[in-house]
């Protein structure tokens, strides 16, 4: 199961850079605001092929529906829209590795990579997961280089 | 090559480079069809649909979604095809350096791309505050801006390409050394091989759709038998 | 809510806009610049008219990031220029623009990038390897492949402007869903055909050499299917493509 954050969410890169190559199977979309909003949850929807199953849950559902998603046996990706939600995520339920897949342009953010930009506590937000054991990588596809941490702050 | 010969074949490409992302990508940037015009041009279009072919089979590999960088096959198809016609279709090698040329274009017109978006994204840096405030004229003026930067990028590409690839190309073929039958198969079988490999990678992932492939290659290969 | 009326003029106007959305493309606001663009004409329609106080934070907010596939951009534009007109509240269009960006990505990167454009091409590839004239392999790419086109971007308007921030009922349709399937469906088929006639009809002589040439295909491709990385291939071709050219040039 892949952990992805990425502020545009339901995507091509998603659904058909990772999702084709690996299989994937279902989505799980956490964030507390899509979990809670109908018209939003119906846009979402439709970006996924209807082969692929979507989930909607806030951080505290998906903290009690996490053990039935890494339980699946078809391939799936958690995806969040920032780093906070996935840290809320990952300090209760066992994270290993989170992908960096787009964090885009806002202000007070500085570039990193093309797809990659942050602000100075989002950046300390990573290095405090990375000291907690998580692999943290920035990846956009699966045919993209994977950047460790250590080379991208 | 003179001035006047590589000026139509610099602006094709000009208009086939801002097809593939910045207008109206009606996909005549598609190698398929940038070649066969580029071979049309110096009068053999059945040259530039030939190496037009090897190239589509190429860009079948390339879609252009997620990469940060891929190639730009709008000039390269338009360098390839008319680098072909020019050495002359029936010369040994012939395509094997065209193929070349145009992958190296390819590779080179895919950086400039990154490098004309990094120019546009600083060029939105300086006027944000008036995009910001709602200005019509930065708007407009910003995606004008871009749309002749790229129009511009195609241009000196496909001028500068053509230019320096077309003598070398024929003092290549010069010196070849290899049999025409040879080195003509092995492009196109190499140009095959990856579109046949990513192509089957495609269609099995996923989807279960590998075995339609495969009852298309069935019909493939008895067509190719029959003649 | 009122129903504002767009007039044919400026529905015009903002589709020949949309064929350039990607203009000013860059890697901070993606096409960000590009839908507030396309949506400029219409917003000529709010009170205050071009240039007044509505106009301008209507087209400052429209400007900012936007990602989303090219052709499909045209829903977005469509659906947020409605929105504006009917004054919805900021705050719903922020986040209404952000809930479609990814959606519209996906929907054009299956549809287009991954369905239409490959099979358009195989068909192109097919059409040459059973004896096509180069204007016939070209005419009939570009014939088929911009009926689609240029038919999805109209499409994409018409729906955006006609239903405005309830667009995701228009975008579930079964056709919409299921034709990415059945697009994949016809690639797979036709690529089957296509790449081995292509490829006998480029080799041209026939024979053993074709025989041989359509075997190391078959070979090559089954190897090249074990990579797992999508998109090396064409460098790949480029260094054998090298090795090919310095071998025959020095030897």
């Amino acid at each position: 199961m892949l952990h992805r954050i990425d502020d545009r969410l339901i995507h091509g890169q998603v659904v058909v850079g990772w999702g084709r190559p690996l299989g994937v199977g279902f989505i799980a979309l956490v964030d507390d605001t899509v979990a809670a909003s109908d018209w939003e949850q119906e846009l979402y929807r439709m970006g996924v092929p209807p082969e692929m199953t979507l989930y909607f849950a806030d951080v505290a559902t998906a903290e009690r529906e996490h053990p039935k998603w890494e339980s699946d046996s078809r391939p799936g990706i958690v995806l969040t829209p920032d780093i906070g939600t996935m840290a809320r995520l990952a300090a209760s339920v066992p994270v290993t590795e989170v992908n960096l897949g787009g964090i885009h342009h806002a202000p007070g953010r500085t570039q990193r990579l093309q797809y990659v930009f942050l602000t100075p506590e989002e950046e300390q937000a990573l290095r405090d997961l990375a000291e907690r054991g998580v692999k943290i990588f920035a990846q956009d596809v699966p045919g993209g280089k994977p950047v460790e941490l250590g080379d991208l702050l | 090559m003179s001035f006047l010969e590589v000026l139509p074949i610099a602006l094709l490409g000009a208009v086939c480079g801002l097809d593939f992302v910045s207008f109206p990508q009606a996909m005549i940037s598609r190698p398929i069809v940038g070649a066969t015009a580029g071979g049309a041009i110096l009068g053999s279009p059945s040259a530039g649909l030939l190496i037009g072919v090897v190239l589509e089979l190429l860009a079948l590999d390339t879609r252009p979604f997620g990469a940060s960088r891929y190639p730009e096959w709008g000039t390269a198809g338009v360098t390839g095809g008319a680098v072909f016609a020019s050495v002359g279709a029936g010369r040994p090698g012939g395509l094997a350096v065209a193929a070349f040329v145009s992958l190296v274009t390819a590779m080179l017109s895919g950086s400039s791309m990154v490098l004309l978006r990094k120019l546009i994204g600083a060029r939105a840096a300086v006027t944000r505050e008036l995009i910001e405030a709602g200005s019509e004229r930065a708007v407009v003026g910003l995606q004008l801006f871009g749309l002749t930067a790229d129009l511009l990028r195609g241009f000196i590409l496909t001028l500068l390409a053509v230019a320096l690839a077309v003598p070398l190309a024929r003092g290549m073929v010069e010196i070849w050394g290899l049999p025409a039958t040879f080195s003509n198969a092995a492009v196109i079988g190499l140009a095959g091989a990856v579109a046949g490999g990513s192509l089957w990678k495609f269609f099995t992932a996923g989807t279960r759709t590998g075995w339609l492939f495969l009852a298309g290659l069935v019909i493939g290969l008895g067509f190719v038998a029959v003649q | 809510m009122t129903r504002i009326h767009v007039p044919f003029m400026t529905r015009l106007v903002t589709w020949l806009r949309l064929f350039a959305v990607q203009g000013s493309w860059n890697y901070e606001i993606l096409l960000g610049n590009g839908i507030g663009f396309c949506a400029e004409p219409a917003l000529r329609l709010l009170p205050g008219g071009r240039g007044g106080d509505k106009y301008r934070r209507a087209l400052a907010r429209q400007s900012r990031y936007f990602n989303a596939h090219p052709y499909l951009a045209a829903v977005a534009v469509g659906a947020l220029t409605r929105a504006e007109l009917e004054e919805v509240d900021p705050a719903k269009i922020e986040r209404f623009r952000t809930a479609l960006a990814g959606p519209l990505g996906s929907v054009g990167d299956r549809l287009v990038w991954s369905g239409w454009l490959p099979l358009c091409s195989l068909l192109a590839l097919g059409a040459y390897g059973v004896g096509g004239s180069a204007g016939l392999v070209v005419a009939l790419f570009l014939i088929v492949y911009n009926v689609g086109h240029v038919a999805l971007r109209a499409w994409g308007l018409k729906v955006g402007f006609s239903q405005g921030t309830e667009v995701a009922k228009s975008l579930s349709t079964p056709l919409l869903r299921r034709s990415p399937e059945w697009i994949d469906r016809a690639g797979a088929l036709l690529a089957g055909i296509a790449v081995p006639t292509a490829v006998e009809r480029a080799v041209g002589i026939g024979g053993e050499v074709s025989a041989v040439a359509i075997g190391a295909v078959l070979i090559g491709g089954v190897v090249l299917a074990r990579i797992p990385n999508t998109s090396v291939g064409w460098r790949l071709a480029l260094g054998i493509l090298s090795i090919i050219v310095l071998y025959a040039v020095l030897a």
